[in-house]
C-alpha cells in the first residue's frame, strides 16, 4: 500500500538520482510530483506548505471526500528498492563532466568520461554523446533543408551508442538508465519491439523516471500493444497507464485514472493540466476554464499545455482572456511554439487571419511536428479561401499523427467547400471512423450525403441518425431527420423525429424557426390522421408565432372545428 | 578569391541542385576532358575516340535516370575503368589523388576557381584555336556553371558539410578496395605536380564542341519532364498507406529504411557501417525521369511488376526529399497494380492534398494550376479510374460526374475532355442498366441529352462530344483513344439505322463493319502525327540511362562509327530503337488498336486476318506494349491454335505464355486456359471436369451487377452447354434462356444470336427440331444484320442439321444449305466446324434417295475420313465414334467387310473412350 509518506521519500531519492544524472526533465517532473503530496497536517512545515499557497485552502475544502475515498481500490504495490548508488561519492572526472554538461558543453562532457568505467559515468557519457548528436542533428536539419524538404538528418551517435549499449546490456552491466538510454536510441533506430522490451526493462527496474515512461508511451500505439507490456505493479504505473489512455483517446478511463491519482497527489499541477486535457477531448469547456484559471494562479509562468487553454477561450470567444494570456505567455517566452500558437489563437478570433498565419508559422518553425499548429493554419487557411494552402496544412498535420481526426474533418471541409461533395466523403469517413462519438462529424458528413451533387438521402439520413444518438447539442440532427423523412414521403417517421425534436426544444426551452416548422408539421399530420384533439394542440401553440404560420394554424383550427362538428352532432344523436 | 557575397538565403530558383561529392568528381573528370591543351587528343587521351567516349560517359553521367542516388565513388571508378580502357588507371589515380587533396575549405575554393577556367565566355562563338574549351551553353557546360553557382551560393555550413562528405566518400571507396588504393594514396601526392605538366603540354587542338552538337542535335533537350502520359486510360488503383495503418512499425513508416536495416541479427558488422551519411539524391531533374519510367514500368507489367523493390525505393525518395510528392502518385499506381484498393486511395488522396494536381501535370499546360485553386479535378478522373479498376461502377461515375462539374467550374476544357472519355469507359465497360440518375441531369450542360436514351446511345452521345472536344483541344492521344472506344462501340452495339426514319423504315437494329474499320484507322493516324512532329518529350535521358546500362556491350560496339569495323549490329539496333521518337504511350494505342482490329476480324468471322493483326501486334509493339494487352494477344493466338492445330498445339503455347505472364486472378491467361480445358474436356466427355473448370471460370466474376459482364456471359455460355452436352436439355434452355435476358437487359445484341443458335441446338438434340428452327433462323437473321458470317455459317449449318432431323424428304434443302455455307466454313472455320459441316454433309447423302453409294462412294467417305481425322486432332469423341460409324455403315454397304471392321473398331475405341474419360495420365493435364 502506498501511503503518501513512502511516495514522498521515493520521490525524494529519485529526484537526486535523476538530476545527477542529468536527467533533467524527469527530476522536473518528480519534483512536480513531490510537491503535488499533500502534507500530513500534523507534520506541516513552513517550507513545505510554501509550494502549497493559494488556492490549496479551497482545494481542501473542495477534494475532502474525494480524498478518502479514492486509496479504497486496495492495489498491492511491488515496493522497488531504491538503487544504491555504486559510487557514494562521485570522481572527480564525473564532477567535470557534468559541469560541462550543465554548461551543455554535451561533447567535452563524454570526453572527460572517455576512460570511466562506473555505471554512472558511463551513463553520463553515453547520455552526453546522445545529446550531442541530437543537437547537431537539429543544426543539420536547418543547414541542408532544401527546396524538396530537409534531407533527412540523423543522430550520427545513434549506430555506435546502440553497439555499445546492447553489449552493456549483453554483459548485464547495464543499469536502468542506461537500459533507458538503450531504449531511446533504438526508437530512434527504428526498432520498436525491442525498444519496448527495453524500456519496459528500465521502468520495472527504476521506475521513477518519467522520461522513461513516456517514452514508452510513445511506441505503444494501440490498446492491445500496452495491454501485452508486462510491468510490475508500481504507482508510477497509473500515471502511465493514465496517459497512455489519453493518447489511445480512452478519455474515461484515463480521467478516472487522474482523479484515482489525485488522491494522493492532490496539488499536482501536472495532474490538473492532464485532467484538464481530458475534459477538454470530452469537450466539457467550462470545466476545463476552470481548472486552468486554478493552474495557472498556482503556477503563473507556466507555457506548456497553455495552447490548450487558448483552445477553449477561443471557441468561448472570451477574447480579453485571451489576450491577457498571450500577452502573459509572450512576457514568459516568446520562442516556444505554445506561445506562438496562443498568438495566432488570438488573431483568429480578432479576424486578422494573415497575422494569425504568420504566428503558426513561427510555431512550425520552432516545432515542425507540432500537430495542432498544423490543424489551426488549416482553420485559417480555410477563412482566407485559400484552399489548397489549408488542404496541405491538414494534409501534414494528419501524416504527421493519422489519428487526428480534426484533421480529416478539416480536409473534408475544404474539399466540400470546392464543390467535390464525393472527394470529401473519404475525409469524413476517415474521422468519423477516429471518432465516432463527435455527432459534429456525422453532421458534416449527413450534410455531404445531402447536397444537391450527390443526393444520396439514404446515407445522409444514416449518418443523421448517428448524430442524433451522439447527444448532438446544437439539435441539427433531429430536426433534419424529419425533415428529409418528410421529403421522401414517409410521414410517420418524420412525426416521429419532430415530435422529438419538439420535446428537446422544450427541454432546452429553446424557440425559434424551427419550432414553428415542427408544430406546423405535427398540426397537419395530426389533422390529415385525424387525430383532431393532438391536432388542436399544436395548433394552437402555432398562435403564438407571429407570421403566415399562425394564419395557417388558424385556419386549421377553423377548418377542424367545422369538420369536428358534424361528427360530433352526430354523436348526440346516436349515443354510444 | 572573387566570390560573390553569400546571399542568406538561397534563391527559390535552386531546384534541388545540391553540390555533392560524386558531382566534384564528375567535375575533376570535365576538367580532365577538357583542358586547354594542344594536341589531338589531349594529353592523356590516346585517340579521340578515347576522348569523345569520355565525353559521352560525362554526359550520361548527368543525365541519366536509372538510379535515385548519386553512384559511390567505387562504381565511377569501375565504370571508369570500363569506359576508358588504358586510361583507366590514370584517371583513377587522378580522381583519388585530387579527392583527397580536398582535405580543407579552402581547397574547394580554388579548386572551383580553377573550373571556371575550363568554361568559355558567354559569347565567345569563335574559339581560339589551340584551346578545348567547354561551350557554357552545352550540356556539360551548364552542369559546370551550374556546380559553379552552387558552390558560390554555398553557406560555410554547406562547405563544412561538403568537406566531410568528400572525405568520407572517398574514405568508403578506399575501405572497399584496399590494396589497389593504398598504392594510390601514396601516388597521391605526385598528382598536382604532373596534373600541371599536363597543362603546359604542347598538344594540337581538338574542337570539343563537335561531338557535343552531334549529342545534343539528336535529342533536343528539353528539360521538361512531361509527368503524365498515361492520360486516362484503363488504369486506376491504391496503395496501402503504411502511416495509417494501426501496425507497430506504421508510425515510422518513414523510419523504414532503417527498420530494414534491423533486418540483421544484431551484432552483424554490416550494420554497424553508418547507411545514411552517403547518400545522396541525383538531380530533381534525373530523379523525376527515374520516377517517369517506374510509372511507366509499373503500368506497363502491372501485377508483376515487383510491389516492395519499388516501394522501398519510393520510400527512401520519400525520406531523402519529402517535399517530392510525385512520390505519393507511384505508390498509388504501384498499390493499384497490386489490388491494394485501401493503400491505392489513401495514397491518392494524399498526393492530391500535398500537390493539389499541379505537381507533374505538366503534359496539359494550363494557366488554371496558377491560379491558386489547384487542379483537384485530376485527382478526380484518377480515383474514378480507381473505382473503374477495382470495378465499382456506381462510384465511379459518381466520381466522374463531380470531376465534370468541377471542371467546368474551372473551365478546364481538356481536363473534361478526359473525364468525358473515362465515363465513356465506364459505361462501355460495366453494364449500368440504369445510369439515367446518375448522368441524366447532370450532364444537360455538356451534351443536350435526353434522359430517356438507353444507355447505349448515352454512350454513343458522350463518345461523340468527347471525340469533339478533344478534337478541338488537339489532345491527339485522346482523339486517338476516343476513335477506338468508337470502334469498339461499333464493333458490339447494333444501332438502328441512322438514315431511316418515319413508320416506314426499318426498325432493324444493324452493326456497321465500316465505321469500325474507319475508326482504327483514324485511330492509327496517331503515329503519323507523332512520326513528324520532334517530339517534345525528351529522349536526352532514356538514352543516357540506355547507354550507362549496357556499358560493357557499348564499348565493344561504340556509338561513333570511325572506331573499328565490326560491330555488334544487334546492340547497335537496340540502340537506335530507343532513340524512336514516338512516345510509348502513342506505341500503346496503337497496339491496342491492332487488338481492336483483330477482335473485330474474329467476330466477322476472318480468322486469318485476326490472326495477322494479332501477329502484326507481336512483333511491332511487344516492346511498348503493356503486360496485359500483350497477354491478350497471346491468348487469341492461342485460342486460335486450339480451334485450327488441336489442343496438343494449343498447351505448348500456354505453356510458354504462362511462364511469360504472371497468371494472376482474372489474367487473361488464366482465363484461356480455363477456356481450353473446358472445351477439351466437353469433347472428351469428362463432363465433371468440365462442370468444375466452368464454375472456377464463373468465381472470377465479380459479384457486383453489371460489372465484369463479358466474362458472365461467358460463364454462363459454358455452363449451357455442359449441361447440354449432359443431356439436361430443360436445365440448360433455362440457363440460355436466363443468359438471353441478361444480354437483353445490358443491350448486349451482338451476344444474343450466339446465345439464339445455343437455344436451337439444344432444342435440336432434345429431338425437337421444330421448335429449334425458329431459334436457329433469328439467329441467322442476328448474323446477318450484325455482320457475323462465321456464326452465320455455324448457324447455317445448325438449321441444315435441323432440317435433315425433320426426314430424309429434306435432304436436298439441306444440301443446299450447307452448300452455301461451305465457302466460309472451309475458309474460316475451325477443325470442329468443318468436322460437323462434313459429316453434316455425308449424313445427307445418305438420306438423299437419289444418291446411290454404289455408285458414288467416295464422296460421301471422303468426307468422312476428313471429318474423323479432324475429330481425332480434337479428341471430339462423340462426332468421331459418329464419322465411323456412318463409314462402317457405308462400307457395310459397300460389301467391304475388312474396312468396315476396320471403321466399327474406331468407332467402338471412341464410343469406350467417351463413356470412361479418365484423366489420370493425361499427358496435357499433367502439363499444369
Amino acid at each position: 500500500m502506498n501511503s503518501k509518506e513512502t511516495c514522498r521519500s521515493e520521490l525524494r531519492i529519485a529526484l537526486r538520482q535523476l538530476s545527477d544524472r542529468c536527467l533533467y526533465s524527469a527530476s522536473k517532473w518528480a519534483g512536480e510530483q513531490l510537491v503535488g503530496i499533500e502534507q500530513d497536517p500534523a507534520k506541516f512545515t513552513p517550507t513545505n506548505t510554501r509550494f502549497q499557497r493559494g488556492s490549496s485552502s479551497i482545494r481542501r475544502r473542495f477534494r475532502t471526500n474525494d480524498i478518502t475515498s479514492s486509496p479504497a481500490t486496495g492495489m498491492s504495490y511491488v515496493s522497488t528498492p531504491v538503487l544504491e548508488e555504486d559510487e557514494v561519492i562521485d570522481g572527480d572526472f564525473y564532477l567535470l563532466a557534468k559541469s560541462y554538461f550543465d554548461c551543455r558543453e554535451y561533447k567535452r562532457a563524454a570526453h572527460v568520461l572517455r576512460d570511466q568505467n562506473a555505471k554512472k559515468s558511463v551513463f553520463l557519457r553515453c547520455y552526453a554523446l546522445y545529446l550531442a548528436g541530437e543537437k547537431r542533428k537539429e543544426e543539420e536539419m536547418i543547414e541542408l533543408e532544401g527546396p524538396l524538404g530537409k534531407s533527412d538528418a540523423v543522430n550520427r551517435e545513434l549506430v555506435s551508442l546502440e553497439r555499445e549499449l546492447s553489449t552493456l546490456r549483453k554483459n548485464g552491466t547495464i543499469d536502468p538508465f542506461g537500459l533507458y538510454l538503450y531504449g531511446v536510441v533504438l526508437k530512434n533506430r527504428g526498432n520498436q519491439n525491442l525498444a519496448r522490451t527495453v524500456l519496459v526493462e528500465s521502468v520495472n527496474s527504476y521506475p521513477w523516471n518519467w522520461t522513461a515512461w513516456s517514452e514508452l508511451q510513445s511506441i505503444c500505439t494501440t490498446i492491445e500493444m500496452l495491454s501485452s507490456l508486462n510491468l510490475s505493479n508500481h504507482w508510477m504505473k497509473d500515471f502511465f497507464l493514465a496517459s497512455a489512455y489519453q493518447e489511445l483517446r480512452m478519455h474515461n478511463e484515463s480521467l478516472a485514472k487522474y482523479e484515482y491519482l489525485q488522491g494522493t497527489f492532490s496539488f499536482s499541477n501536472y495532474i490538473q493540466a492532464q485532467i484538464a486535457k481530458a475534459q477538454y477531448c470530452l469537450r466539457e469547456f467550462d470545466q476545463v476554464e476552470v481548472i486552468f484559471e486554478e493552474l495557472l494562479r498556482n503556477d503563473p509562468y507556466r507555457v506548456e499545455d497553455m495552447d490548450m487553454y487558448s483552445n477553449v477561450l477561443y471557441a468561448k470567444e472570451c477574447f480579453s482572456a485571451l489576450s491577457y494570456l498571450a500577452h502573459r505567455v509572450f512576457m514568459t517566452d516568446k520562442y516556444r511554439p505554445e506561445s506562438c500558437c496562443i498568438i495566432g489563437n488570438y488573431y483568429s478570433l480578432k479576424g486578422q487571419h494573415e497575422k494569425s498565419v504568420m504566428y503558426f508559422r513561427r510555431a512550425l518553425k520552432l516545432d515542425k511536428k507540432y500537430l495542432s499548429a498544423w490543424t489551426l493554419m488549416g482553420h485559417e487557411y480555410v477563412e482566407m479561401k485559400n484552399t489548397p494552402a489549408a488542404v496541405d496544412a491538414y494534409r501534414r498535420a494528419v501524416d504527421i499523427n493519422p489519428c487526428d481526426y480534426r484533421a480529416w474533418y478539416g480536409l473534408g471541409q475544404a474539399y466540400e467547400m470546392m464543390g467535390m461533395p464525393f472527394y470529401a466523403l473519404h475525409y469524413f469517413k476517415k474521422s468519423v471512423f477516429l471518432q465516432p462519438s463527435d455527432s459534429r462529424l456525422w453532421i458534416a458528413m449527413a450534410q455531404c450525403y445531402e447536397t444537391d451533387q450527390l443526393h444520396l438521402l439514404e446515407d445522409a439520413i444514416k449518418c443523421y441518425r448517428r448524430a442524433a444518438n451522439c447527444n448532438d447539442k446544437e439539435a441539427i440532427a433531429l430536426h433534419q431527420l424529419a425533415k428529409l423523412h418528410c421529403e421522401l414521403g414517409r410521414p410517420e417517421e418524420a412525426a416521429f423525429y419532430y415530435k422529438k425534436d419538439l420535446e428537446r426544444m422544450e427541454n432546452e426551452e429553446r424557440e425559434g424557426p424551427n419550432m414553428v416548422e415542427a408544430l406546423l408539421f405535427l398540426a397537419q399530420h395530426c389533422r390529415t390522421h385525424k387525430r383532431l384533439e393532438e391536432a388542436e394542440v399544436y395548433c394552437t401553440r402555432l398562435l403564438d408565432y407571429t407570421g403566415p404560420e399562425k394564419e395557417m394554424a388558424k385556419n386549421m383550427l377553423r377548418g377542424m372545428r367545422s369538420e369536428s362538428s358534424f361528427p360530433s352532432m352526430d354523436a348526440e344523436h346516436f349515443p354510444p | 578569391m572573387a566570390s560573390p557575397p553569400q546571399p542568406t538565403q538561397p534563391p527559390p530558383m535552386t531546384n534541388a541542385f545540391a553540390l555533392t561529392p560524386h558531382k566534384v568528381s564528375v567535375c575533376l573528370l570535365l576538367q580532365t576532358y577538357a583542358l586547354p591543351a594542344q594536341t589531338t587528343p589531349p594529353f592523356p587521351f590516346s585517340s579521340v575516340s578515347q576522348h569523345n567516349r569520355l565525353g559521352l560517359y560525362l554526359l550520361a553521367l548527368t543525365k541519366s535516370y536509372d538510379d535515385i542516388s548519386e553512384p559511390k565513388l567505387e562504381e565511377l571508378l569501375n565504370q571508369l575503368k570500363e569506359i576508358s580502357g588504358s586510361l583507366g588507371h590514370w584517371l583513377i589515380d587522378h580522381l583519388t589523388g585530387r579527392l583527397s587533396s580536398l582535405s580543407a575549405p579552402d581547397d574547394l575554393f580554388s579548386f572551383f576557381t580553377e573550373m571556371r577556367g575550363i568554361l568559355g565566355g558567354l559569347d565567345s562563338v569563335v574559339m581560339e584555336d589551340n584551346q578545348v574549351i567547354l561551350d557554357p551553353n552545352s550540356n556539360l557546360g551548364l552542369f559546370l556553371r551550374r556546380c559553379i553557382l552552387t558552390f558560390n551560393l554555398l553557406s560555410f555550413e554547406g562547405l563544412c558539410h561538403l568537406v566531410t562528405n568528400i572525405g568520407s566518400y572517398c574514405k568508403e571507396a578506399m575501405s572497399s578496395c584496399m590494396p589497389y588504393e593504398t598504392r594510390l594514396l601514396d601516388e597521391s601526392s605526385n598528382d598536382l605536380e604532373t596534373l600541371s605538366e599536363y597543362e603546359n603540354m604542347d598538344l594540337e587542338n581538338f574542337v570539343f564542341g563537335k561531338v557535343n552538337e552531334e549529342i545534343e542535335a539528336r535529342k533536343q533537350a528539353s528539360e521538361r519532364v512531361p509527368f503524365h502520359l498515361h492520360g486516362p486510360k484503363a488504369l486506376s488503383g491504391l496503395v496501402e498507406d503504411i502511416e495509417v495503418v494501426a501496425d507497430p512499425s506504421s508510425k515510422h513508416g518513414d523510419k523504414c529504411g532503417e527498420s530494414n536495416a534491423y533486418i540483421h541479427p544484431p551484432g552483424n558488422e554490416l550494420r554497424d557501417v553508418d547507411p545514411y551519411g552517403e547518400i545522396f539524391l541525383r538531380t530533381n531533374w534525373q530523379v523525376q525521369g527515374y520516377l517517369m519510367e517506374q510509372a511507366d514500368a509499373i503500368e506497363k507489367h502491372d501485377s508483376s511488376f515487383s510491389f516492395n523493390s519499388s516501394e522501398l525505393v519510393l520510400r527512401q525518395i520519400k525520406k531523402l526529399a519529402p517535399e517530392l510528392h510525385r512520390v505519393h502518385f507511384l505508390r498509388y499506381l504501384n498499390s493499384l497494380y497490386h489490388d491494394d484498393y485501401f493503400a491505392a486511395l489513401d495514397n491518392l488522396h494524399r498526393y492530391f492534398d500535398y500537390s493539389a494536381g499541379a505537381e507533374g501535370f505538366d503534359s496539359v499546360p494550363s494557366s488554371s494550376g496558377s491560379n491558386g485553386s489547384g487542379r483537384y479535378e485530376i485527382g478526380l478522373i484518377y480515383l474514378g479510374m480507381m473505382h473503374l479498376h477495382f470495378g465499382h461502377p456506381k462510384q465511379a461515375l459518381q466520381v466522374l460526374t463531380e470531376a465534370v462539374r468541377f471542371s467546368q467550374q474551372q473551365s478546364n476544357e481538356s481536363c473534361l475532355a478526359y473525364t468525358l472519355a473515362a465515363i465513356c469507359n465506364v459505361l462501355s465497360e460495366f453494364g449500368c442498366s440504369s445510369s439515367a440518375g446518375v448522368l441524366g441531369t447532370s450532364f444537360s450542360p455538356i451534351t443536350s441529352m435526353d434522359t430517356s436514351l438507353s444507355v447505349g446511345q448515352q454512350l454513343f452521345v458522350l463518345l461523340r462530344e468527347s471525340l469533339k472536344r478533344a478534337e478541338s483541344l488537339k489532345l491527339k492521344r485522346l482523339v486517338a483513344s476516343n476513335h477506338l472506344a468508337l470502334a469498339k462501340f461499333d464493333l458490339l452495339h447494333a444501332q438502328r439505322s441512322l438514315l431511316s426514319f418515319g413508320p416506314k423504315a426499318s426498325m432493324k437494329l444493324r452493326t456497321f463493319p465500316i465505321n469500325v474499320c474507319k475508326e482504327l484507322r483514324l485511330c492509327s493516324n496517331l503515329i503519323s502525327e507523332f512520326g513528324y512532329e520532334s517530339s517534345t518529350m525528351t529522349t536526352d535521358g532514356a538514352f543516357s540511362t540506355t547507354w550507362l546500362n549496357n556499358l560493357p556491350k557499348s564499348m565493344d560496339s561504340p556509338l561513333l562509327p570511325q572506331e573499328n569495323g565490326h560491330r555488334n549490329n544487334c546492340d547497335a539496333h537496340r540502340f537506335f530503337t530507343q532513340l524512336s521518337t514516338v512516345p510509348k504511350s502513342v506505341l500503346q494505342l496503337l497496339g491496342s488498336s491492332y487488338i481492336m482490329r483483330s477482335t473485330a476480324w474474329e467476330m466477322y468471322g476472318s480468322a486469318p486476318l485476326a490472326r495477322i493483326n494479332s501477329l502484326v501486334y507481336t512483333t511491332c509493339f511487344a516492346d511498348a506494349s503493356s503486360s496485359s494487352d500483350a497477354a491478350s494477344v497471346h491468348a487469341k493466338l492461342i485460342q486460335h491454335l486450339a480451334v485450327f492445330r488441336g489442343y496438343k498445339d494449343a498447351f505448348v503455347a500456354l505453356k510458354v505464355a504462362e511462364e511469360k505472364f504472371l497468371t494472376v486472378s482474372k489474367s487473361v491467361i488464366l482465363l484461356v486456359k480455363l477456356q481450353l480445358l473446358h472445351e477439351r474436356a466437353l469433347h472428351r466427355g469428362n463432363l465433371k471436369l468440365a462442370q468444375q473448370v466452368c464454375d472456377e471460370l464463373g468465381v472470377l466474376a465479380s459479384s457486383v451487377s453489371g460489372v465484369d459482364k463479358d466474362l458472365k456471359t461467358e460463364a454462363s455460355l459454358r455452363h449451357a452447354r455442359t449441361l447440354l452436352a449432359a443431356n439436361q436439355f430443360s436445365q440448360a434452355a433455362a440457363v440460355a434462356h436466363s443468359l438471353f435476358c441478361m444480354c437483353y437487359k445490358f443491350n448486349m445484341q451482338v451476344q444474343n444470336a450466339t446465345v439464339l443458335l445455343l437455344l436451337a441446338e439444344i432444342h435440336k438434340k432434345s429431338g425437337n427440331a421444330v421448335l429449334g428452327l425458329p431459334y436457329a433462323l433469328a439467329s441467322l437473321s442476328f448474323c446477318q444484320s450484325f455482320n457475323l458470317d462465321l456464326l452465320k455459317a455455324s448457324a447455317t449449318l445448325t438449321l441444315a442439321e435441323l432440317w435433315l432431323s425433320l426426314g430424309s424428304n429434306h435432304a436436298k434443302r439441306a444440301l443446299t444449305l450447307i452448300h452455301g455455307a461451305l465457302p466460309m466454313i472451309l475458309g474460316h472455320g475451325g477443325l470442329e466446324l468443318q468436322a460437323r459441316a462434313q459429316i453434316t454433309e455425308a449424313k445427307c447423302y445418305l438420306s438423299d434417295p437419289s444418291y446411290s453409294v454404289f455408285k458414288d462412294s467416295e464422296v460421301v467417305l471422303d468426307l468422312l475420313r476428313q471429318a474423323s481425322d479432324e475429330l481425332q486432332v480434337l479428341e471430339y469423341h462423340e462426332l468421331a465414334a459418329e464419322a465411323f460409324y456412318l463409314m462402317a455403315h457405308v462400307f457395310d454397304k459397300l460389301g467391304q467387310l475388312e474396312r468396315r471392321e476396320e471403321a466399327a473398331a474406331s468407332f467402338k475405341e471412341h464410343m469406350m473412350a467417351l463413356e470412361n474419360p479418365q484423366d489420370e495420365d493425361d499427358p496435357l493435364l499433367n502439363m499444369f
